[in-house]
C-alpha cells in the first residue's frame, strides 16, 4: 500500500511543481522527507480578499492509504476565516473528508484551498467564534482577517494600525502577544471584554 | 466566562470529538478487515443459516429454498464497496480465458477514460486506475486458475482499484445520461453534484442507481436476489434489466452485497 502511495504523491508533486497555472495562482509545494509522506504547501491569498498579499503555509500528511483516503491537511500559518480554526490550523472543507474520491489529487486539494479563502462557508464552520463574527459584524470580520494577514501571513497591505495599539495595551498589561490577538479578535476589538476573557 | 469564551472552548473541543470519531472508525474498519477477506472463499450457501437464530423462520426457510437454486456463494466484506467488488469479482471470473471478450471490455474502458477527461476529469490519476485495471484484467487471459483472480480481489491495492474505476464508469455514464437518471435525485442539485457525493468516494454504499448504471454502463446483466424479512416464500429475484437472463448474481442483504452461483 505504502508503495501505490509513493508512486502516486511523486507524480502528483512533479504536476504541481511543473505548472505554470498554479505557479501563476501562487501555489507552491515542497517535499519534507524522502518517503514522500509528508509535504509543504503553499498557497497565496486570493486578491480582492482579506487574505491579499498573505503567504499560508500548510502542513499536508499522506496516509498509508491514500489514494483511497484523502491527505491530511492543516494550516500551519495562522488565518482568521470561519472553516479554518484559529487555534489548531485543522480545515473544515468537504473534499477533504467525505467527498474525497481516488481521482482528486493534490492540485486540487490547494486550488480548492485557495477557492475556500476566496468563498468562505459560514454555514459549516470550523471556527465557530469567527464564522459568528462573518455572519453578524462582517466588517469587523474582513478587518480582522485583514490583519491577521499582515501579522501572520507577511502582507504588507492594510495594518489596521488602532488594531496594533490595542494589543500592545494588552502586552503591556503582561499579557501573551498572540493571546491578545486571539482575544481582541474574538470580542470585536473591544478592550474591556477581550480583558476579561484573557482573566477567566 | 463569557458566552464568547465558552464558544472558543467548544470549538477547540469539538476537533478532539472529531479525532476521536476519526479513531474509532478506523478500529472498526480494522475489526472488519481482520474478520472477513474482501472476497472470501467459496463456501456453500445454507451456511448461512448459522447467522440465523433458530426461530428466524423467515430468514431461514427462504435460505433452505435459495441454496436448491443457488448452492454456493462468497461472501464481501462490509465497507461500503461491497456491491462494486462483487460485481467485479463475478464478472472478471466469467471472463477467464476468454481474451475476445476481455479485449470487448478494454475497449469499452477505453471510450469511457476518454469519456471522463472530456468531463474534465484529471487524466493522470484516471489512467493510473485504468492502467491496473486492464493490467489485472489481461493476467485472466489465457488462465482459469481462480486462486489468481482470489489473490488480485483480496490485495487490496488492486482490488480498490478496480472499485475505484467502476466508480468512475458509474460517475461517467450518470453524468453522460443524466437526463434519464435525474429522476432518482433526490436531495442532489445536478448529477454531477450527486456523483461527487454518492458515486466516486470510496466506501459509499451502493443503491439501484448505481446497479442500474454499471450494468447498462458494461452492457452486463446482473441479478440481485433480495433476502429479507419480507413476507414472502421466495427470496426475490429482481434482475437488471428487467428483461434479461444475467449470468452473474448477487444477494442482497440490507444493507450489504454477496456473490452467489446458479446452479
Amino acid at each position: 500500500m505504502v508503495s501505490i502511495a509513493t508512486a502516486r504523491i511523486k507524480r502528483e508533486f512533479k504536476e504541481v511543481v511543473t505548472s505554470d497555472e498554479l505557479t501563476k495562482c501562487k501555489i507552491k509545494l515542497e517535499l519534507l522527507n524522502d518517503n514522500f509522506t509528508e509535504l509543504k504547501g503553499e498557497i497565496g491569498g486570493p486578491p480582492d480578499t482579506p487574505y491579499e498579499g498573505g503567504t499560508y503555509q500548510l502542513e499536508i500528511k499522506i496516509p498509508e492509504t491514500y489514494p483511497f483516503n484523502p491527505p491530511k491537511v492543516r494550516f500551519l500559518t495562522k488565518i482568521w476565516h470561519p472553516n479554518i480554526s484559529s487555534v489548531t490550523g485543522a480545515i473544515c472543507l468537504d473534499i477533504l473528508k467525505d467527498q474525497w474520491a481516488a481521482a482528486m489529487t493534490l492540485r486540487t486539494v490547494l486550488l480548492s484551498l485557495q477557492a475556500l479563502l476566496a468563498t468562505p462557508e459560514p454555514d459549516d464552520p470550523q471556527d465557530a467564534v469567527v464564522a459568528n463574527q462573518y455572519k453578524t459584524n462582517n466588517k469587523i470580520f474582513v478587518k480582522t482577517a485583514r490583519h491577521w494577514t499582515n501579522i501572520y501571513a507577511g502582507s504588507t497591505l492594510a495594518a489596521e494600525p488602532e488594531f496594533d495599539s490595542k494589543v500592545k495595551q494588552l502586552i503591556d498589561m503582561g499579557f501573551d502577544n498572540h493571546k491578545s490577538r486571539v482575544a481582541l479578535s474574538s470580542h470585536l476589538w473591544n478592550v474591556e471584554h477581550a480583558i476579561e476573557s484573557l482573566y477567566n | 466566562m463569557t458566552s464568547e469564551t465558552n464558544q472558543e472552548f467548544n470549538f477547540y473541543e469539538d476537533e478532539l470529538i472529531d479525532e476521536k470519531i476519526a479513531a474509532q472508525q478506523t478500529a472498526i474498519e480494522k475489526e472488519i478487515a481482520n474478520e472477513q477477506k474482501l472476497v472470501g472463499d467459496l463456501i456453500e450457501l445454507n451456511t448461512l443459516l448459522n447467522e440465523y437464530l433458530a426461530e428466524d423462520t423467515v430468514y431461514r426457510s427462504k435460505i433452505t429454498e435459495l441454496s436448491e437454486r443457488f448452492r454456493y456463494m462468497r461472501k464481501t466484506r462490509g465497507d461500503g464497496n461491497c456491491f462494486f467488488r462483487a460485481f467485479a469479482f463475478r464478472y472478471f471470473e466469467t471472463l477467464m480465458g476468454k481474451p475476445d471478450e476481455i479485449n470487448k471490455l478494454k475497449d469499452l474502458v477505453n471510450k469511457f477514460t476518454s469519456d471522463l477527461s472530456q468531463l474534465g476529469y484529471n487524466s493522470f490519476t484516471v489512467d493510473d486506475f485504468k492502467d491496473v485495471f486492464i493490467e489485472e484484467l489481461e493476467k485472466l487471459n489465457n488462465t482459469s486458475d481462480i486462486r489468481l483472480l482470489e489473490e488480485i480481489f483480496n490485495n487490496s491495492g488492486s482490488s480498490d482499484y478496480i472499485v475505484v474505476f467502476l466508480r468512475l464508469i458509474v460517475s461517467c455514464y450518470l453524468q453522460n445520461n443524466s437526463d434519464f437518471y435525474l429522476a432518482f435525485l433526490e436531495t442532489y442539485q445536478s448529477m454531477k453534484d450527486f456523483c461527487s457525493h454518492e458515486v466516486e468516494p470510496m466506501y459509499r454504499e451502493s443503491d439501484h442507481i448505481h446497479i442500474i448504471a454499471l450494468t447498462n454502463a458494461l452492457e452486463i446483466p446482473v441479478g440481485i436476489i433480495y433476502l429479507d424479512r419480507a413476507d414472502q416464500e421466495k427470496a426475490t429475484p429482481h434482475n437488471f434489466p428487467d428483461d434479461s437472463n444475467p449470468n452473474i448474481f448477487i444477494l442482497y442483504r440490507p444493507g450489504h452485497y454477496d456473490i452467489i452461483y446458479r446452479n
